[in-house]
């Protein structure tokens, strides 16, 4: 060992130890791993990824093989052969784009500064005690390029190169910043010309080269230099033996943001805006290195692993995919829900019983005639469904005006007669309190009303919660989730979609918001014998562009007698056809349809 | 000819439906989907027939009898007959709707009407007693009693719907009621529920668990949809869960729940029950009777241990408590526990030469000739015991009326006692 421990009372994690000492060739357990890890004393984590190595089939979430960061723990692991599926994968360009963009506030930049000067301070004490030795035997492995600690393995780096692996250059760390004072230096440097970029008057949208450029001109901070920052970090974090990794974040995002546009051309944009678009008067600047290109993050999964699966229940269109992640797919197949009967019974709801259209437009969205027709639909379903509602809204501002609105009519009190009304929050306790309770009044008969958005996080989209069974009996889509179309990130990958893909902005959009709704509806039936009605409540829903893109298992129970429907003839059709003739059992419905021709009643 | 004259009308009736189709009413929806008057066709004599209905509805008819025979698969079910049921009717605000016509609660009395009828019918030995649920709470209309009329009178008195449903307070007072039952009887609930909610003052799963401990078998009923609670109340408590599509499928539903449920096996306890078997007093004979508390003249029945006279039976003596039945009354339950087997379908291409058919050419039973149109062998089944033929008519008539095959009762046994013509 190179370095030994030189200070025995540093805190140690027992079970981390414990495992390093196992040997290698120790029983690897079955069953729960941490019990076993309570009961034997080893890491459970540590232990999970040494089984990594010998499992069948591995399951983990999509981060382990689209971002680089953490990519290394289980990629590296994996053979050529390896089947990999991605399963509800209808946002998987969101998350693509998501690993490798990356956003520097204010706090971002302090709290860099701050992990800087500690950083500073550790050097210079090392400096001047006989640990000296330490950095200097660094700086000599970094000429020869070899790398830092060989009893490491390789997939313990816990600080991995946030860019492709196929995009790390194969070479030593350049010369100015393999002393670490300098490379010290240049981090200032840096987190100055940021700060400066954070104080403009006017959001800026600009592409990666001029940013880089203008970096040199006015920092003398060299391309080249960027692509190694988050490398460097990393050996020297490694070597001032800097253990708190939560306290250092700050700067790993500021090196990963530079390594990140030091390395890409083309597919990012920088975007800077200058506040938080819910809150316009809080002057919040915020500098955005976003990634438009989907393909970029898949492209090594595709290229290193022999076969791969995307799947799930909304993906449509699907030709769309393939162009947005640039591949050509072997099989491309789209299958129906094989169902002995109608279980579930979509209707396009335009108007409300006074034949005025309804629509969450962004210019209809406060008419007070709209807004009645929503509460009135509301609460004429309320009385002929059973259990559970949910209801879709498509953002949080827009469904506590609704609500508003609804308590002072007085049409909340009428719902609240028939089903308790629960809301989703922005705070996540709340949240999970009227999750739980809505869940316990569908259990005891009392029915219940949960409203929720489409959207659970602002731009990430959370599965999770499902509304299987009598918690899900209707799902109410208020609206067209369409994205935020002012917001400036979604112009930026609209105007390179087009560019790159020759993807048109409405198609996209459209795509976008149909998959989201598909996806919404989708999470009302899930066992094989669940059974359930869903109303699109918009007037764009009827466009042939926006059904279109529905998926083929909702489209083949879509009749066109219920496109277009008032609310009246929902209540209708939902009385007659839906309660009854889905409950009772195939036999009993065909024994039914015979006698009544026998009878003479 | 008629068929013709029904054309026209056929079509005017269409039009109208097609010019409002929005405002379809109660009545009109029945006929929307079958035209039963296009179904008809004319026999070579020129009158109209349905297209051959007879053997859909014996088909029908044999896939439940299969059912249930299948569920038996000859072992002996042991069944309650001696059954404690209370029939409790929602007549929250949602029994006054009028999808069922005239409405939900009228056609939850007449049907309910019948059902005691029948229930009575089958097993004598039981009692029932009805609980409406009001705004909320609920209300006993009639105790446990074996008499069909004073049910049926509390009944049709009072039909009004308000309120809430309350799904749990149903059960308590139930519950509190059937306690009080000896353990041989069989404690049941059958729930007629028509509202979409139940607005419970407490934790209706406890409630639930409680009857779940006291052998408390519920089964709903229901109008509207399917609740889910509904449905755990029953699978938790051994019940059925039905919802009702229509009036007809409502009746069907409802009668169902007549003949005795198998028992619970953990639950059933074998025990001796004493029964009294009172003689019919002397006409003539003059006593105060003990259910009315008047003087009344001859024809009565006396208990036989405490000697008071009762006016009817089956019913439980005023006075010392005993079960008073008299013979028919058993014999009629006795059939439950021994069902008769179904009868084989004879396959329609035997040819007429066939050595069993040597039985003879007619039904057994009415003594109608078994041979369909043109002398060829209509549809009939065979006794598996006496291989005897029957016709389908006397088929159905033996499996749910009569409960013996005649075919069987008429084998001459010379060496036992029973069973001899």
């Amino acid at each position: 060992m190179m370095f030994k421990r030189k200070k025995p009372n540093v805190e140690l994690c027992d079970y981390f130890e414990n495992y390093e000492k196992a040997d290698e060739n120790a029983l690897l357990p079955p069953g729960d791993l941490k019990e076993f890890g309570m009961d034997r004393g080893w890491c459970p984590y540590f232990l999970a990824r040494r089984m990594v190595h010998f499992a069948n089939v591995i399951v983990c979430s999509y981060q382990y093989l689209l971002d680089p960061k953490v990519g290394g723990v289980i990629c590296k692991e994996l053979q050529k052969e390896t089947v990999v599926v991605f399963d509800e994968a209808h946002s998987i360009d969101n998350v693509c784009v998501e690993a490798l963009s990356v956003s520097v506030r204010r706090s971002t930049l302090q709290g860099a500064t701050r992990n800087l000067n500690k950083i500073k301070q550790e050097i210079d004490r090392r400096f001047k005690e006989t640990d000296a030795e330490r950095l200097q035997a660094e700086y000599n492995r970094l000429v020869e390029g070899l790398a830092l600690r060989e009893d490491l393995s390789e997939t313990d780096q816990w600080l991995a190169n946030p860019a492709l692996p196929h995009d790390i250059l194969k070479e030593p760390v350049p010369g100015n910043i393999r002393r670490a004072d300098h490379f010290h230096d240049l981090l200032r440097r840096l987190l100055q010309h940021l700060g400066g970029r954070l104080d403009t008057e006017n959001a800026e949208k600009e592409r990666t080269v001029s940013f880089v450029s203008s970096l040199n001109s006015q920092a003398r901070i060299e391309q080249k230099t960027l692509k190694f920052c988050y490398e460097r970090l990393q050996f020297l974090m490694l070597t001032l033996e800097i253990t708190d990794t939560d306290e250092f974040l700050p700067i790993k995002t500021v090196c990963n943001f530079a390594t990140l546009v030091g390395t890409y051309a083309r597919g990012f944009s920088i975007i800077i805006e200058l506040y938080d678009e819910r809150m316009p008067h809080i002057p919040d600047p915020i500098l955005q290195l976003s990634c438009h290109d989907a393909s970029l993050a898949i492209k090594p999964v595709f290229d290193r692993f022999q076969s791969v699966v995307i799947t799930s229940g909304s993906l449509s269109p699907i030709d769309l995919y393939p162009r947005l992640l640039s591949f050509n797919p072997v099989v491309s197949r789209s299958f129906k829900m094989s169902m002995t009967r109608d279980c579930i019974c979509p209707m396009v709801l335009t108007r409300g019983s006074d034949q005025l259209p309804i629509s969450t437009k962004f210019d209809m969205r406060s008419d007070p005639g709209v807004v009645r027709n929503y509460g009135k639909l509301l609460v004429e379903m309320v009385s002929v469904v059973p259990d559970g509602v949910v209801c879709f809204f498509v953002s949080y501002s827009y469904m506590e005006d609704i609500i508003d609105t609804w308590n002072e009519t007085g049409i909340l009190k009428e719902i609240m007669q028939q089903k308790l009304v629960f809301f989703e929050t922005e705070d996540v306790v709340d949240t999970t309190l009227a999750l739980e309770n809505y869940r316990k009044a569908c259990d005891s008969g009392r029915g219940g009303v949960m409203c929720t958005m489409y959207f659970n996080c602002r731009g990430k989209v959370a599965e999770g919660i499902d509304f299987y069974r009598h918690y899900g009996r209707l799902v109410i889509m208020y609206g067209v989730p369409f994205q935020y179309t002012l917001s400036k990130i979604l112009l930026a990958r609209l105007e390179y979609l087009r560019d790159a893909f020759q993807i048109k902005e409405g198609d996209f959009l459209f795509f976008d918001a149909s998959r989201q709704a598909a996806q919404c509806v989708g999470r009302v039936i899930r066992p094989k014998d669940d059974y359930g009605m869903m109303i699109f409540a918009d007037k764009r829903y009827s466009g042939i562009d926006m059904r279109s893109k529905l998926p083929g298992w909702i489209l083949s129970h879509l009749r066109d007698s219920h496109l277009n429907l008032s609310t009246d003839m929902a209540v209708l059709i939902s009385r007659e056809v839906n309660p009854k003739s889905l409950l009772i059992p195939q036999e009993t419905e065909k024994s039914l349809n015979t006698r009544r021709i026998g009878e003479d009643g | 000819m008629s068929n013709q004259r029904k054309r026209p009308n056929g079509e005017r009736e269409e039009d109208e439906e097609e010019d409002d189709a929005e405002g379809i009413g109660g009545w009109e929806r029945d006929y929307v989907d079958e035209r039963s008057w296009e179904a008809l066709q004319e026999d070579e004599s020129g009158l109209l027939r349905p297209i051959d209905s007879s053997a859909i509805y014996h088909a029908q008819y044999r896939r439940r009898l299969r059912m249930l025979s299948a569920a038996a698969a000859g072992t002996r079910i042991q069944k309650g007959l001696i059954r404690y049921l209370y029939v409790v009717i929602d007549f929250s605000r949602a029994a006054a709707e009028t999808d069922f016509r005239p409405s939900r609660m009228g056609i939850m009395a007449k049907h309910v009407e019948a059902f005691i009828r029948e229930f009575f019918d089958q097993n004598p030995l039981s009692q029932i007693g009805l609980v409406s649920i009001k705004n909320g709470i609920a209300h006993t209309l009639t105790d446990l009693g074996g008499s069909p009329e004073s049910h049926i009178q509390a009944l049709m008195g009072k039909l009004e719907a308000a309120g809430d449903s309350s799904l749990q307070n149903a059960l308590e007072l139930v519950h509190e009621h059937l306690n009080q039952i000896p353990s041989y009887g069989h404690r049941e609930v059958l729930i007629l529920y028509s509202a979409l909610s139940t607005s419970d003052p407490g934790d209706i799963m406890e409630t639930i668990q409680k009857c779940k401990k006291s052998r408390l078998r519920c089964s709903v009923i229901g109008l509207s949809a399917e609740m889910f609670i509904c449905k755990h109340l029953c699978q938790e408590t051994g019940g059925l869960y039905s919802v009702a599509v229509d009036e007809v499928h409502l009746k069907d539903l409802l009668l169902e729940h007549a003949p005795p449920p198998p028992a619970i096996a953990e639950f059933a306890i074998s025990n001796l029950i004493k029964m009294g078997f009172p003689q019919r007093a002397a006409e003539g004979s003059m006593a105060i009777c003990s259910c009315h508390k008047e003087v009344k003249i001859g024809a009565g029945y006396t208990c036989p241990r405490c000697k008071a006279r009762v006016c009817e039976l089956p019913t439980e003596c005023t006075i010392c408590g005993l079960t008073l039945v008299s013979s028919p009354h058993l014999a009629r339950s006795y059939h439950h526990l021994f069902p008769i087997a179904p009868f084989d379908e004879v396959p329609t291409l035997t040819s007429l030469n066939d050595p069993r058919r040597k039985l003879g050419k007619s039904c057994f039973g009415c003594q109608q000739s078994l041979l369909g149109g043109g002398n060829k062998p209509g549809p009939c089944v065979t006794c598996r015991k006496c291989k005897h033929y029957f016709c389908l008519d006397c088929d159905i008539y033996i499996h749910e009326s009569l409960h013996n095959c005649p075919g069987c009762e008429s084998i001459h046994r010379p060496k036992s006692v029973s069973m001899e013509e």
